[in-house]
């Protein structure tokens, strides 16, 4: 329980006792969780575990069967305009008729409000998220005629221009190149550097030290949270994914000597 | 009951029987809507061959039927193939044409033969038993009583022989490629049946009549059982009862026959969709409301068992507590507290809340599964 | 001119015109409003709520007595409207996919529009004559009024959409991230569904409840073919639908014995197969094309690059290599490979050196060598 004792107003998000159910078969089970401001969080856990119902409830798109969420002290719903969202990138349907640019902007939308139109500013901004993830010149392209890589990169641009101070995204690393990686990888330090917090479904434990600083394991259950150093430990990692810790805690080490050369170099 | 009214029913109950046996795997595969597509693009078919052989009763015209229900199946498959539109817009684009086609053929060098546009969609079966059966000048009822039974045999022969095969390719479309058995095949066999038996039934029963059967009945079976054998049986019972009570209704009204049978088909649906056991309406809502106290005192036991013998206990072990943190109502949570007490699961000293060694069980249950 | 005389008569020619306009109206509003139901995968939604609009014309006719658009249009929209929640209700509910829900909704409501329509016919002094015209259409009954009362629910509906029109894109688009931004996103999809219910009931005296799907999808389906772009989408699907409204009113009211539904439904799905075998980008014959210059490249730049290889086995890189040596190396015969070396000729890659014999030029050897390292990335 190392986030417990951390003080209210150091805190982007204040989970308490959420539950969601799909009729009586509990997906998250009475979870707790502080996450403090500024940093970089992975929520990491095997298939099943909830971690994408958990951030769709934190974002109120998954109705809980109880439990609170607050961001930055007050409900999810008064905080909107300081939240920022990537969804999957296989949630929507990539042949839909419209461009980068467009796709961007809709990250004004909410500070838009109704009826209203997108104009040059949305432009403006929407063109500067979008070189921000090296993606300027395509920002005419249809979005049919990306690869997985650059699809990924739209999604960010539009949560950048969101101008967000929690930011939660789903999987941005799932079947990217090499290079988006990196780009994204470097884009989330930014905005940690920037004092945003930046939530992040993962899958891949392997970078999760390398990319990390916080991390939440959860398996229907909340296992632990906490900087990464304290609670990424093989005891937590068995108790979150069962049988296969021989396997982890392998991958792990390998993780491990990773970041230490990465260190060693700056 | 006059002769003709047996007949009527009988022909009717045979119908509605061979629509079911392929509307179960129509609805099962996810094709319900081909048989909307295929039944009214088998027009064009019928009105083709007709001109060629200026007869309605000739064998040509179901064979042509077929075919162009055969051809419907593989142009939405070719549009698909594009890529250009999605596959329901492909069912969508592709049927209309083929219904237009035939229809202003109808209207515009048909029409004073017997085949009108509100034949069509209506059928006229008041009419079946006047096409007599006369083998060697007995007559031996309506001939299209005879078809219809060739059709229900030829449906019934099919998913006979074919029963595991259709089970397979059903179910596990991987597998069935796997072990060899060509899904496309199996699908164009299906869609063959489909087409004939729409084809057969069309004359009769319109082809409104013929989607409501091949839809509305093996839909209603699919929320009564789990078993394949026992859904199309139960199908073709909601078939006949159909076909019955659509008759009667019609005949006490004096309204359209084939309308009166698709409503019923819709009655028995709605009564299925409400009272089916374990998937029907009223069951769910039971359900539902039980699971909701149910779930409520797993959640508050669980809570609970999180936080026992925890420095924070008593403060997350307070009644107040699941107000603030759990967002529940204060009557909500209340209540729950009660039925927690009286199921033993816990026991509150003040506004303090204890589990039981009973609550901790459950906790403990609740978490494992 | 024969046209403009035909033109000018439509103009001036009181039921032409009226029926002209009628179908451009139902064109435009079914183009746009099916574009969002095409897009959010919903085409056939159109075929049950038109088909369970029928029991509530015919409702509204029995219940009132009356034949006034107005009414018949209420009583449609109610019952589509109705129809569609009753479909949603069974896809949330139960294991019936979307599919069997839809044939489902349409066929038993239809079954029990014709009931209603068989007992309004028995009827000894009610004036039922013309209802049947809501199974295929029949523009030609069109009045005036009715299509004031089209033209008015067609605006409110175009009105609706361009109003909310950044609102129904992030629906269709990505409704988990609408939602996250605060839109009501299941308010939103009521609103667009009843858009199209009202696109429907609108199209219905025209185009009858058996066809009035394919105005939804159709147009759209075509659109989307020439454009990468919502707006420019919506825009065309109107146009077309327009365009096959008129035509195929026009049509139907000069032929004899031609029903208006089928006929717009032709003259549309017409404007579909065109569309997707020439619209450029993404029509077939486009592709086609686009497939063979490409493989006519690669033939191209394979012989050269053969040539390539055999010049780098020889000291002097501008000795001729014979036809018969490049034969063995390539996919086609001497003579595939003597009109490739022609056509290179001309792009000045290759020299003829003597018959049958070839040399790479400068230029050749230079783009050669771009060829391989470009393959090499």
């Amino acid at each position: 329980m190392n986030d417990r004792n951390l003080e209210s107003k150091d805190l982007s998000i204040e989970v308490a006792d959420l539950t969601v159910a799909y009729g009586d078969k509990p997906v998250l089970w009475d979870i707790d969780l502080n996450v403090p401001k500024g940093i970089l969080m992975a929520i990491v856990g095997p298939n099943g575990a909830g971690k994408t119902t958990m951030i769709k409830s934190i974002l109120g798109l998954v109705k809980p069967a109880a439990g609170r969420v607050l961001i930055l002290g007050k409900p999810y719903h008064k905080q909107r305009h300081l939240i920022g969202y990537v969804p999957q990138r296989g949630s929507v349907d990539w042949d839909f008729p419209t461009s980068v640019l467009d796709v961007v902007m809709m990250g004004r939308y909410g500070a838009l409000g109704w009826v209203k139109r997108p104009g040059k500013k949305e432009r403006d901004m929407a063109l500067e998220a979008l070189d921000k993830v090296g993606m300027k010149k395509f920002s005419d392209r249809q979005i049919s005629q990306l690869s997985g890589g650059q699809q990924q990169r739209v999604f960010l641009a539009r949560a950048l221009v969101q101008e967000a101070e929690v930011y939660f995204m789903d999987e941005p690393f799932q079947g990217v190149d090499a290079i988006t990686e990196r780009a994204i990888i470097t884009l989330l330090r930014e905005l940690r550097e920037a004092g945003k917090t930046v939530v992040v479904v993962h899958h891949d434990l392997q970078t999760v030290p390398e990319y990390f600083d916080w991390v939440t394991l959860i398996n229907v259950r909340r296992i632990a949270s906490g900087p990464v150093d304290e609670v990424f430990t093989d005891e937590n990692l068995k108790t979150a994914y069962g049988g296969r810790v021989a396997f982890i805690s392998h991958r792990k080490q390998e993780a491990n000597e990773h970041v230490d050369i990465g260190e060693d170099r700056e | 009951m006059n002769p003709a009214q047996i007949e009527i029913q009988l022909i009717a109950i045979v119908v509605a029987v061979a629509c079911a046996l392929p509307g179960v795997f129509l609805v099962l595969r996810r094709m319900a809507l081909m048989s909307d597509a295929i039944s009214h693009a088998i027009l064009l078919g019928i009105v083709l061959a007709f001109f060629v052989v200026k007869d309605l009763a000739s064998p040509l015209l179901v064979i042509a039927a077929a075919l162009t229900g055969v051809l419907t199946v593989s142009l939405v498959e070719l549009l698909n193939k594009t890529k250009l539109v999605k596959e329901d817009a492909a069912i969508g684009l592709v049927f209309p044409v083929l219904f237009s086609m035939g229809v202003i053929l109808i209207s515009r060098f048909a029409g004073d033969v017997h085949l009108d546009t509100d034949a069509v969609l209506l059928g006229e079966l008041a009419f079946a038993p006047f096409n007599r059966f006369e083998p060697f000048g007995y007559d031996i009822g309506p001939i299209t009583l005879y078809v219809m039974a060739g059709i229900l045999l030829l449906n019934l022969l099919f998913i006979i022989i074919f029963y595991k095969e259709l089970k397979v390719a059903t179910f596990d479309p991987g597998l069935a490629a796997s072990i060899g058995l060509s899904p496309a095949i199996i699908h164009y066999a299906l869609m063959s049946l489909v087409s004939v038996t729409a084809v057969g039934a069309f004359d009769a029963v319109g082809s409104i009549l013929v989607v409501a059967l091949m839809i509305a009945p093996p839909a209603a079976a699919y929320l009564m059982t789990n078993d394949l054998k026992w859904m199309i049986i139960i199908s073709a019972v909601i078939g006949i009862l159909s076909a019955v009570t659509g008759y009667w209704c019609a005949h006490i009204f004096d309204v359209s026959i084939a309308g009166s049978m698709a409503t019923m088909t819709g009655v028995f649906f709605l009564l299925s969709f409400f009272l089916a056991p374990k998937r029907g309406m009223l069951s769910i809502w039971q359900r539902r409301s039980r699971q909701k106290w149910e779930f409520a005192i797993k959640m508050l036991v669980v809570h609970l068992s999180h936080h026992e013998n925890l420095p924070e206990a008593k403060d997350e072990s307070r009644i107040d507590h699941l107000q603030r943190h759990f967002e529940w109502n204060k009557d909500f949570a209340e209540r729950v507290v009660r039925r927690a007490e009286k199921s033993e699961s816990i026991i509150t000293v003040g506004d303090i809340m204890e589990l039981t060694d009973k609550g901790r069980q459950l906790a403990g249950e609740s978490v494992v599964k | 001119m024969e046209l403009f005389g035909f033109l000018g008569e439509i103009i001036t020619d009181y039921t032409l015109r009226t029926v002209a306009l009628g179908s451009a109206i139902l064109g435009i509003i079914s183009g746009a409003l099916g574009s969002f139901a095409v897009l959010r995968k919903q085409s056939l939604l159109g075929d049950a709520i038109s088909h369970a609009a029928l029991p509530g014309i015919a409702f509204a006719f029995i219940l009132t007595g009356i034949k006034s658009p107005i009414i018949l249009i209420i009583g449609a929209a109610v019952a589509g409207w109705f129809g569609t929640l009753l479909m949603l209700s069974v896809i949330k509910n139960t294991r019936i996919k979307t599919d069997g829900a839809l044939g489902l909704i349409l066929s038993t409501f239809f079954g029990f529009g014709l009931v209603l329509l068989t007992y309004i016919q028995k009827q000894p002094q009610a004036n039922q004559a013309g209802l049947d015209k809501f199974l295929f259409g029949q523009a030609s009954t069109l009045l005036q009024s009715d299509v004031i009362i089209m033209g008015i629910l067609g605006a409110i509906a175009l009105v609706i959409l361009m109003l909310f029109w950044k609102e129904f894109k992030i629906l269709t688009f990505d409704p988990d991230f609408g939602e996250s931004i605060g839109l009501p996103i299941r308010l939103l999809d009521i609103l667009i569904t009843f858009l199209l219910v009202i696109a429907i009931v609108i199209g219905l005296q025209t185009v009858g409840v058996v066809l009035m799907s394919a105005m939804v999808v159709a147009p759209a389906a075509a659109a989307r073919q020439w454009t990468n772009h919502l707006g420019l989408m919506v825009v065309l699907a109107g146009i077309f639908g327009i365009i096959a409204g008129v035509s195929g009113a026009i049509i139907s009211s000069v032929g004899a014995k031609l029903p208006t539904g089928p006929i717009i439904v032709l003259c549309i799905s017409l404007i579909v197969g065109i569309s997707m075998l020439f619209a450029p980008n993404r029509g077939l014959v486009w592709n086609w094309i686009r497939r063979r210059i490409n493989r006519h490249r690669l033939h191209l730049e394979a012989v050269l690059s053969d040539l390539y290889e055999l010049t780098l086995h020889h000291e002097r890189r501008d000795h001729p290599h014979s036809v018969r040596a490049l034969e063995t190396m390539s996919i086609g015969g001497g003579e595939f490979v003597r009109n490739s070396l022609r056509e290179l000729q001309t792009k000045g890659w290759v020299k003829n050196v003597s018959g049958d014999e070839w040399a790479l030029t400068e230029s050749g050897l230079a783009k050669a060598n771009d060829l391989v390292k470009e393959r090499q990335v």
